[in-house]
């Protein structure tokens, strides 16, 4: 064993640090306040699902169309649409059809609807998840646009945007190692390279923690109504990370790090540099509801 | 096209593995109305990926081999989904059990089973399996128990538990934290202990992993199949994990707790985040002396 290791110890001193830096390090995290290299939007609505867990479509669109436009720096989410896509563009969404904790189908087509409003033709637009390598509109789109829920994962400990690109390779095992290390990787494939124009990671009833490989219990899923929106899938991710993590302690009333750790979202940045994942370095624009936001 | 698959796949049939036609006729072909509403799928070795994706690495870690899935429909009623997965041996299937278990309520079907909002998994033999509806009532939880129960019957035969788990007194920890494994990456799911496989688990080695009842610590109990296999895990885990006990064993770590462990025979044992190094080397002191 010469190799050295990343062990759980090295988890618990940047948890200690972290602590640290928490009750006496304000002055150094208002530095790298200044040092912001990328945006996200976290908006969020008191009224976006219901008790019963239920989407109400309207707030949704509602949500959706403000993040796009604050985002964007535009007058309304039309205009922002303009930015990120052409009437020549062929665009694909990437959703995420998983039975228990599917992205809405309301939102997917306000996504259509807005991007056929910029001129794209109907026949050029494609929704697709387990398909997109078979799928003729993916196989020329000039443009993608990634949407899915936030959910923890048995395997890469959460499955979020970077995640949700495992369906443009044939052969999704060869990104299995190491907890899913290297699911940056899949954003250099020819298929999907340079194409992503925006990222939407649902937190609208985010799941947080699971036991084994198909496990979904409402007991670990919460109300949290509301997404996180960028151009950048790192990011994204996490600031979605963060929120699932502070919902775990919450809930299990101690420090409770993912199962199994997270190392895909940090290996993005680190290794294969599509984005960045400090925190410290992310600007995040809250829009919204504010209570038990939990970052 | 679907019969070329299925001679294709035949062509592919582990020789410890059911067949086609073995495997389904273990699930029958209606229950309380459900009935199966397209031939069943079988999906073997890595061709669990085209059912499942990154999951599909639980089951492989376990040693699985096939895996049926057959589909029910009623008017108007949720579809009921059976996964049964011929994992090859029973201690797999207990191991793929064990990795899902503290889901919620035990019931009395196959070895053991435990039954929470719509999904009912159980292992009995060689078969770990899951019978699981969206949307749970009344009526549903019956049809999904008593489909358990039917699969349960028709594979027929126990299978034994594991050795180790005989090994660890019951009364130590809580039942639903037992997991049985033999990779490093099970291992990781339940407590993260390191990247690399520290403790150079493979299929030869039986591991247990519990929460202590005492202080919610881990103890980790590895069996090896030789001493001398023992002492280079031993070797390769403090050299990694705490370099600086120096070879003492234990160490206070960055969270204040505590971490000991010993070699014992053929058995490495391991206690994480202890609340007191006492608490730890009592209880390691006690299991050497029961250990066989």
């Amino acid at each position: 064993m010469s190799e050295s290791s990343m062990t759980r110890r090295d988890f618990l001193r940047t948890t200690a640090a972290a602590a640290v830096v928490g009750t006496a390090g304000m002055s150094l995290l208002a530095q790298q306040d200044a040092q912001k290299k990328t945006k996200v939007i976290l908006i969020r609505h008191q009224y976006v699902v219901d008790k019963e867990g239920k989407v109400n479509p309207k707030i949704l669109e509602e949500m959706f169309d403000e993040s796009m436009a604050t985002f964007f720096g535009t007058k309304n989410a039309g205009d922002a649409w303009k930015k990120i896509v052409k009437p020549g563009d062929v665009v694909g969404i990437k959703t995420n059809v998983w039975r228990y904790l599917r992205t809405p189908q309301e939102l997917e087509q306000t996504m259509k609807t807005r991007i056929m409003a910029v001129g794209v033709q109907e026949k050029d637009i494609a929704i697709d998840d387990r398909g997109v390598l078979s799928d003729p509109v993916f196989a020329r789109a000039t443009a993608l646009i990634n949407v899915r829920p936030m959910r923890a994962h048995n395997w890469s400990g959460v499955g979020g945007c970077l995640k949700n690109y495992i369906m443009f390779t044939p052969s999704p095992p060869d990104y299995h190692p190491d907890s899913c290390i290297d699911l940056g990787a899949l954003w250099k494939l020819p298929v999907v390279e340079g194409k992503t124009r925006l990222n939407v990671l649902l937190m609208l009833t985010p799941q947080f923690h699971c036991l084994g490989p198909h496990h979904f219990d409402k007991q670990f899923t919460w109300a949290y109504n509301g997404f996180i929106l960028g151009t950048d899938p790192v990011a994204v991710d996490a600031v979605g990370l963060k929120i699932i993590e502070a919902q775990r302690k919450l809930f299990f009333k101690e420090e409770s790090p993912m199962r199994p750790p997270v190392r895909h979202i940090k290996a993005a940045e680190e290794k294969h540099g599509i984005g960045i994942a400090n925190l410290a370095a992310i600007e995040i624009v809250r829009l919204g509801w504010k209570e038990d936001s939990l970052i | 096209m679907s019969s070329i698959l299925l001679l294709l796949s035949l062509a592919m049939t582990p020789s410890d593995t059911l067949n086609y036609s073995a495997m389904q006729r273990l699930v029958p072909g209606s229950i309380r109305g459900w009935q199966t509403s397209e031939p069943a799928r079988f999906y073997s070795g890595r061709e669990i990926f085209r059912y499942m994706n990154g999951a599909g690495e639980v089951y492989l870690a376990y040693g699985f081999n096939r895996l049926l899935v057959q589909r029910y429909a009623c008017p108007n009623r949720e579809e009921i989904l059976v996964e049964i997965f011929d994992m090859g041996l029973p201690r797999n299937a207990f191991g793929a059990y064990t990795n899902m278990q503290g889901r919620g309520p035990v019931v009395a079907i196959g070895q053991a089973a435990e039954y929470k909002s719509g999904l009912l998994s159980f292992w009995r033999g060689r078969f770990f399996v899951c019978v699981m509806i969206d949307n749970e009532n009344e009526e549903a939880t019956k049809a999904v128990l008593d489909l358990g129960s039917r699969i349960s019957e028709s594979i027929g035969e126990d299978g034994p538990t594991p050795s180790l788990v005989r090994v660890l007194p019951q009364e130590l920890f809580e039942p639903q934290t037992l997991r049985y494994f033999f990779r490093h990456e099970i291992l990781n799911i339940h407590f993260y202990v390191a990247d690399k496989n520290v403790f150079r688990l493979n299929e030869s080695t039986d591991a247990l992993l519990v929460q202590l009842k005492i202080d919610k610590s881990h103890l980790l109990l590895i069996q090896y199949p030789s001493s001398e296999e023992a002492a280079a895990a031993y070797a390769d885990f403090t050299t990694s994990y705490m370099p600086e006990a120096q070879g003492k064993g234990w160490i206070q770590t960055e969270n204040k707790k505590w971490t000991v462990c010993r070699m014992h025979q053929r058995y490495v044992l391991v206690v994480f985040d202890a609340v007191t190094q006492a608490d730890a080397q009592n209880l390691l002191a006690t299991l050497q002396r029961i250990l066989p």
